[in-house]
């Protein structure tokens, strides 16, 4: 009898602590209520989605979302969709292709970000004589067109006259990412080929006229890193012998001004290609949830702030200015001189031409 | 409650994972948490008291399996790698990355920190030169190597990356275009690539063993002809000086350097815990207090740009050169550099056959003599066969010397003269006894042949044997020997490989006196120390 009671007061004072237990986890930060949202990423976002700011406002939302990150190409052909509630492509092109082949509904462009090339005060002050680079109407411009000529015809760093500052026996050469599974690379060609066909390519005829141009812009810089973080980070620690022109997302270089930490110095400077192209971040919902996440980029002031934090340009300007103002970064309010990139299947089989020539 | 146990669990897992597994494709052991296994490249040794700090105030311990960069490249690619590891951390990614089937098993990588590959010279060397202060080139370089007014030491650039940091740099700026080599553009600049390589007069299989042979070299403790400089990161240059009577100045050629950045790389494969174990790893490592420390202890420079350099690395914004950017390009170059533009190896083979050898032993031998002539399909045993112009000389012995038959491997159309010593490797039949150091004389009667008609070779002699001398002269006889040799022969660095029986002591010896370097057989394939023995020769 005795024995029996023990039992019982036993099992009743497990039953409590289990009680308590699943209590205090319902009451505490209530997960049950939260719908999970599965998505692939471009890696550039993966900082902002691990953000608990971002987090605590999908929360409140209702959403929990986790995302994959992917290249953004890879995204469009390579990754198995079917796991997600939505993708989102750091490039048009690649989402344009999602979306035709998942017959999505519509997309969201919630931010972009400007294909910007990093480089030192040095170089600015060379290439402006050199006819490169000029001032344009709040920020400084660098001219596809004429750094088309020079690496055409394989011009050295230290055969630009009077050049002392940078006299390296190399090749004058914008660094990119690897044209075989970068996003950056694509985006570049889709400035460069722009250029060498004097419009958005569109037909073969176009695409054989220019690869031969946009392929050397590759080919010659040998090795290149896989993903942009790479080359960023090189012109960040190793400075100008190493990288003195490195083609980034204005992003990368806003979001390092943001945070403050001491990486960005005062001789580093962004020049804006004329023209170029924007990284446009555009979500295609393949859920109804992922629906949601799309919504919420595009019209939650909260997220759209944090976004700017990152260094994006939000849909509404009014977020990205305001962290420009606050931050006195030096990047300007509006870009002119912006064109499309060539349609995804066209920019592919560029690049895949490109590729053939390693 | 639950969370006080965390750190017992841990630390039951660390306890666990000393001891070493036995699975030869797990030499650090099963994937657990709070343990990141890593193939890496030997240099990252160094690394270890930074470590030790990162282990306790992470919790992430590391574990190192050493190997050299494109054999570990050859294990990435195959798959190998990724049943026993979760990352791995080379000097550099970049041949890897250009082996797709490499490339494609590589997740995240973290650059930890960075160092170029560069000239140190004796500074009365550097002022007699006329470099003092003044930017000095490769093509400098080379022309002065090739009028043979320094010589210096570089490691093989199949085996360690210093010297192929090296081979592609001179290759990249003497080329002069400035954009990535191909093979047309080295074959332009080969006659200036064979003045450079004609100076070297030590080679190495590591940076490490490299910057040892040249200090004993330089102290007097080895018989080889001192050395002049050295080829090697400015990490070991650095940290070499500190133990030098007359320092090396650092010469950074103006056109360019070729740079490590050691990226800590996690593999595809790996597991969550895994995963964030190189995460928290990567993230402390970067922290700038542990980049200044990194870069106290290790001379490397800091991967990041809040810490300032240190007053020792002279100089601050280096030129990289470009690097190849296709994996054709680079196995190209290293083969022209081995079969055409370095200086050419006159390497000669002691090899015991005595009964012991009989079976399984002898079937090894014949195995590793047949690797080097192209039967080793890996990335690292292409690398690895006999080169084009070496003469090769296989000296079988047992109670007493055979004939030793040599070989030259035609730079052109080697595979007949490599089917050649196929063909006599296969036929090595065991039997008799051991006369260890009457045909290690023997050997030197040979060579000594050969150099007369032929002096201008780098010169070394492997010596492989199962077991302890049963004939002729013992070691003490050989000992005199060698003493009584002409300086340029006692400079000859013997290479024993320890196998079976071996008596440890006497081949260290032997290593010791003629400036070589013992190599262990006992616990690997006698192919897999042949092989290793190639950066050497």
């Amino acid at each position: 009898m005795k024995r029996t009671f023990g039992i019982a007061l036993a099992v009743l004072l497990l039953a409590g602590v289990v009680t308590a237990i699943v209590l205090g986890r319902g009451t505490g930060d209530e997960p049950a209520r939260l719908t999970t949202v599965r998505g692939v990423i471009g890696s550039e976002k993966l900082a902002f989605f691990a953000d608990q700011r971002v987090k605590d406002v999908f929360a409140r939302n209702g959403l929990k979302v986790e995302v994959d990150p992917a290249g953004s190409r890879q995204i469009a052909t390579a990754v198995e969709l079917d796991r997600y509630d939505f993708a989102f492509p750091s490039s048009a092109p690649a989402a344009e292709r999602i979306q035709r082949d998942r017959k999505a509904a519509r997309t969201y462009a919630p931010f972009s970000s400007p294909m910007v090339i990093a480089t030192f005060d040095p170089i600015v002050e060379l290439l402006t004589k050199a006819g490169v680079v000029r001032q344009g109407s709040g920020y400084q411009v660098f001219d596809v067109q004429k750094y088309l000529e020079l690496a055409a015809a394989g011009t050295r760093w230290d055969q630009l006259p009077g050049n002392t500052a940078y006299p390296a026996r190399k090749n004058l050469l914008v660094t990119t990412t690897d044209p075989r599974d970068s996003n950056s690379a694509a985006m570049y060609l889709a400035i460069t080929s722009f250029v060498a066909n004097g419009g958005v390519v569109t037909t073969p005829d176009a695409e054989a006229k220019v690869l031969p141009a946009v392929s050397k812009l590759f080919l010659d810089q040998g090795f290149t890193q896989s993903s942009s973080e790479g080359p960023f980070e090189d012109y960040l620690s190793a400075g100008m012998g190493k990288s003195p022109l490195v083609l980034v997302y204005e992003a990368q270089f806003v979001d390092r001004v943001v945070r403050a930490d001491a990486t960005i110095r005062p001789d580093m400077k962004l020049l804006y290609p004329a023209p170029t192209v924007l990284s446009k971040h555009t979500l295609v919902p393949l859920k109804e949830t992922g629906d949601k996440v799309g919504q919420l980029l595009s019209t939650d002031p909260e997220l759209g702030r944090l976004a700017a934090t990152f260094g994006f340009r939000t849909s509404d300007p009014k977020h990205f200015n305001e962290i420009v103002r606050d931050k006195q970064v030096a990047v300007p309010q509006t870009i002119v001189d912006v064109v499309e990139p060539p349609a995804h299947e066209t920019l592919e089989r560029m690049l895949e031409a490109i590729a053939k020539q390693y | 409650m639950i969370r006080r146990l965390g750190p017992l669990v841990l630390a039951a897992a660390l306890v666990a994972g000393c001891s070493d597994s036995a699975d030869p494709a797990k030499p650090v052991g099963d994937a657990e948490p709070g343990v990141l296994r890593v193939l890496a490249g030997s240099e990252l040794a160094d690394l270890q008291p930074v470590l030790d700090e990162a282990a306790r105030a992470t919790g992430v311990s590391v574990k190192f399996s050493y190997t050299g960069t494109i054999e570990g490249a050859d294990s990435v690619a195959r798959g190998a790698a990724e049943s026993g590891f979760d990352a791995v951390w080379f000097s550099s990614n970049r041949y890897l990355e250009l082996v797709p089937d490499a490339a494609k098993r590589l997740g995240t990588p973290t650059k930890i920190m960075s160092s170029p590959v560069v000239l140190g010279l004796p500074a009365a060397k550097v002022r007699e030169l006329g470099w003092d202060g003044k930017r000095v080139g490769w093509a400098d370089i080379a022309a002065a190597a090739g009028q043979r007014k320094f010589t210096y030491g570089m490691t093989d650039p199949s085996a360690s990356n210093s010297g192929f940091s090296a081979l592609v740099g001179v290759a990249s700026a003497l080329s002069g275009s400035g954009s990535a080599l191909d093979a047309a553009k080295i074959s332009a600049v080969s006659p200036q690539l064979k003045e450079f390589f004609s100076a070297q007069t030590l080679s190495a299989g590591s940076s490490g063993w490299l910057s040892e042979a040249f200090q004993r070299r330089a102290r007097g403790e080895d018989p080889g002809a001192k050395v002049d400089g050295l080829i090697n990161y400015e990490s070991v240059l650095l940290s070499l000086n500190a133990s030098l009577p007359e320092p090396l100045t650092l010469v950074y050629p103006s056109d360019g350097v070729v740079t490590a950045d050691y990226p800590l790389t996690l593999l595809n494969s790996a597991g969550s815990p895994a995963r964030e174990a190189h995460q928290k790893l990567s993230d402390h490592l970067r922290g700038p207090e542990v980049q200044q420390r990194i870069m106290e202890t290790t001379r490397r420079r800091p991967a990041v740009p809040q810490v300032q350099l240190g007053p020792e690395f002279a100089v601050r914004d280096l030129v990289e050169l470009p690097f190849p950017g296709s994996q054709s390009a680079v196995d190209g170059l290293v083969t022209t550099y081995f079969d055409q533009l370095r200086r050419p190896s006159r390497t000669l083979y002691v090899l015991d056959v005595s009964g012991s050898m009989a079976g399984d032993r002898i079937e090894g031998l014949r195995q590793a003599v047949t690797g080097l002539t192209g039967a080793d399909d890996t990335l690292s045993g292409k690398f690895s066969r006999f080169h084009g112009r070496e003469q090769v000389t296989l000296l079988p012995f047992n109670s007493a010397p055979q004939s030793a038959t040599e070989f030259v491997i035609p730079a052109d159309d080697p595979a007949p003269e490599l089917a050649r010593i196929k063909t006599l490797a296969g036929g090595l039949v065991d039997g008799g006894g051991t006369a260890i150091y009457a045909s290690l004389q023997e050997g030197y009667a040979v060579l000594r042949k050969q150099s007369a008609s032929d002096p201008d070779r780098f010169t070394s002699i492997v010596l492989m044997t199962d077991g302890d001398n049963t004939e002729g002269q013992d070691f003490d006889d050989f000992r005199s020997f060698h003493e009584g040799l002409p300086a340029a022969e006692r400079g000859i660095p013997i290479f024993p490989v320890l196998f079976g029986e071996s008596t440890v002591d006497e081949m260290e010896q032997v290593a010791r006196m003629s400036g070589g370097k013992v190599f262990d057989a006992r616990s690997r394939s006698l192919s897999a120390a042949f092989k290793e023995i190639r950066g050497y020769q």
